[in-house]
């Protein structure tokens, strides 16, 4: 292991990015890193809001109009390498925002997430569960471990 | 404008302040994204706008002419926070147009959830304004409470944010209580009434935290009157006003209605930890005193039924849903969340705070922009 993966290894910074959905999905994110049930940070994963500083970002909700640009440029914001993971089930596939009217588009979701910025690692709930979201972010990891 | 009509601000809009600071949408400040305008003179917030929209989903338009059951379900995808409460006032809708009884175990139970997801609002919202304030072991003691709460929620509904529990006539047969369940809901009130009463107490008795919160985002009593504040933001400026009080739903069980003086963040806090123990009150009243009887009245038929409204407290304040049914299926639906009523006392507790209280004094208010953010027209008279 290189000396850059081991220190990345031992601060992975997670931002979370919230595009519309209906909060559920954020609490529990916030909850699985900061509630000292689930407490993330023991595994040295942190929550960070500069996306100049994240390693990881955790998008959830269905990408609303008015979010997409901002989105767009969280992303680029980003320095590479970096991982993406779609959390929740309006990430996923627009959730009840988009599908409830069957094949009728929307005018309000842009999303789901991966038509948007590439994704690695998908989280699927409605809401996502703590340990998943851990999942998710540990499944995301080589990524970032094995770029250089 | 004349005497009596005029609020008091500092800011007149016709005085130019040239300092503006802006924040958001997406900021690192903010969890929710939205877009906050400080005007400021020597690191004096002298006017703020909150503008929001950012979150538009359309649920008011997706719900049109839906089947009711289906939109119903629906309602509860409006906010992550107090879902159950959307979908309980959808539901007493439905209830009310199509003259459903519904049973009175039914009615406990759904008290019962309410009251819960009233505990875990109340200590969201504790933990991050304990966040904001910069005092992240408070933070990390109540969202560890938190997960008390959760469980029992994911215990009784099966899941640990959308629970789902009210269906029209009742509720989903997974939410029936049985002695074991009962009595793990009491374990957890113990453990909650002493954890919440723990934290209490460590709080008020903290000089560093009461220095740091006192006479902070002050909000005063007319104010929030004018500005038709309601729920616990209203009555941590004095006024005693709780709709729990004219629901039927709550007409067996004795709780009180807290209120405080100041305004500030810190009697905004202290109403909500109070608040959270008489939840606990109201929660064994409920579990102990559960009458017999089934828990879903099956016996109803769809007919069309004009506008029908309905007002409950969600956590936040006075929640409203209303829509019309045709041919069983939702028409014309409306739902108006605290929070946009809770929108102009975030701006006015900004006002006169320092800048780096503003968020903390937005946050008093327990905002929550998603359940918020559908079509809003405002209208000039």
């Amino acid at each position: 292991m290189s000396l850059k993966s081991y220190s990345r290894a031992r601060a992975v910074h997670v931002m979370l990015v919230y595009t519309g959905g209906c909060n559920g999905c954020d609490i529990e994110i916030v909850n699985c890193i900061f509630s000292p049930k689930y407490d993330a940070e023991q595994y040295k994963i942190f929550l960070t809001w500069n996306p100049r500083e994240a390693d990881v970002l955790v998008v959830t909700g269905p990408v609303t109009a008015h979010n997409e640009k901002p989105l767009k440029a969280i992303y680029d914001a980003i320095p590479e390498p970096k991982a993406v993971i779609a959390a929740g089930a309006c990430a996923l596939m627009g959730g009840v925002y988009k599908n409830i009217h069957g094949d009728i588009p929307s005018e309000e979701i842009c999303g789901p997430v991966d038509k948007i910025i590439p994704v690695d690692a998908k989280v699927p709930g409605c809401a996502v569960r703590p340990q998943d979201v851990l999942a998710g972010a540990v499944a995301a990891l080589p990524k970032l471990l094995n770029a250089d | 404008m004349d005497e009596d009509n005029k609020i008091t601000i500092g800011n007149s809009k016709n005085q130019i302040i040239e300092t503006e600071v802006p924040m958001g949408t997406v900021h690192s400040a903010a969890i929710e994204p939205y877009r906050i305008r400080l005007f400021v003179e020597d690191e004096i917030v002298k006017d703020a706008e909150i503008t929001i929209g950012v979150n538009h989903r359309g649920v008011e338009r997706i719900m049109e002419g839906l089947p009711v059951e289906k939109a119903n379900s629906l309602t509860e995808k409006i906010c992550g926070i107090c879902s159950n409460i959307h979908l309980w006032n959808s539901v007493l809708v439905a209830e009310k147009a199509l003259e459903i009884e519904v049973p009175e175990r039914a009615q406990y139970i759904r008290i019962i959830v309410a009251e819960l997801e009233r505990l875990q609002s109340h200590l969201l919202y504790l933990a991050h304004g304990n966040e904001v304030l910069g005092h992240e072991t408070f933070s990390m003691r109540l969202f560890y409470i938190r997960e008390t709460v959760s469980d029992l929620l994911c215990m009784i509904g099966g899941n640990r944010v959308q629970y789902g529990v009210p269906v029209i006539g009742g509720l989903r047969p997974r939410a029936e209580l049985d002695q074991m369940r009962i009595q793990k809901l009491n374990e957890g009130m113990d453990l909650l009434e002493e954890k919440i009463s723990n934290f209490a107490q460590r709080f008020v008795s903290d000089p560093m935290i009461m220095s740091r919160i006192t006479g902070v985002g002050t909000l005063r009593k007319e104010d929030a009157l004018k500005l038709a504040t309601s729920g616990p933001t209203l009555r941590a400026t004095g006024v005693e006003v709780d709709l729990r009080r004219d629901m039927k739903e709550y007409d067996p069980f004795e709780f009180e209605v807290i209120t405080q003086d100041g305004g500030d963040v810190k009697s905004n806090l202290l109403v909500r930890v109070l608040e959270s123990l008489e939840s606990v009150k109201i929660i064994r009243q409920a579990a102990n005193h559960l009458p017999e009887g089934n828990i879903t009245n099956r016996s109803w038929d769809m007919q069309d039924a004009p506008i029908t409204k309905s007002y409950v407290e969600a956590p936040r304040g006075k929640l409203y849903h209303s829509y019309a049914l045709e041919d069983g299926r939702v028409r014309h639906s409306i739902v108006r969340t605290p929070s946009i009523a809770n929108i102009g006392a975030m701006q006015y507790a900004c006002i006169g705070c320092h800048i780096t209280d503003a968020q903390l004094a937005v946050v008093q208010c327990d905002p929550c922009f998603t359940c918020t953010d559908r079509a809003i027209q405002i209208i000039r008279l």
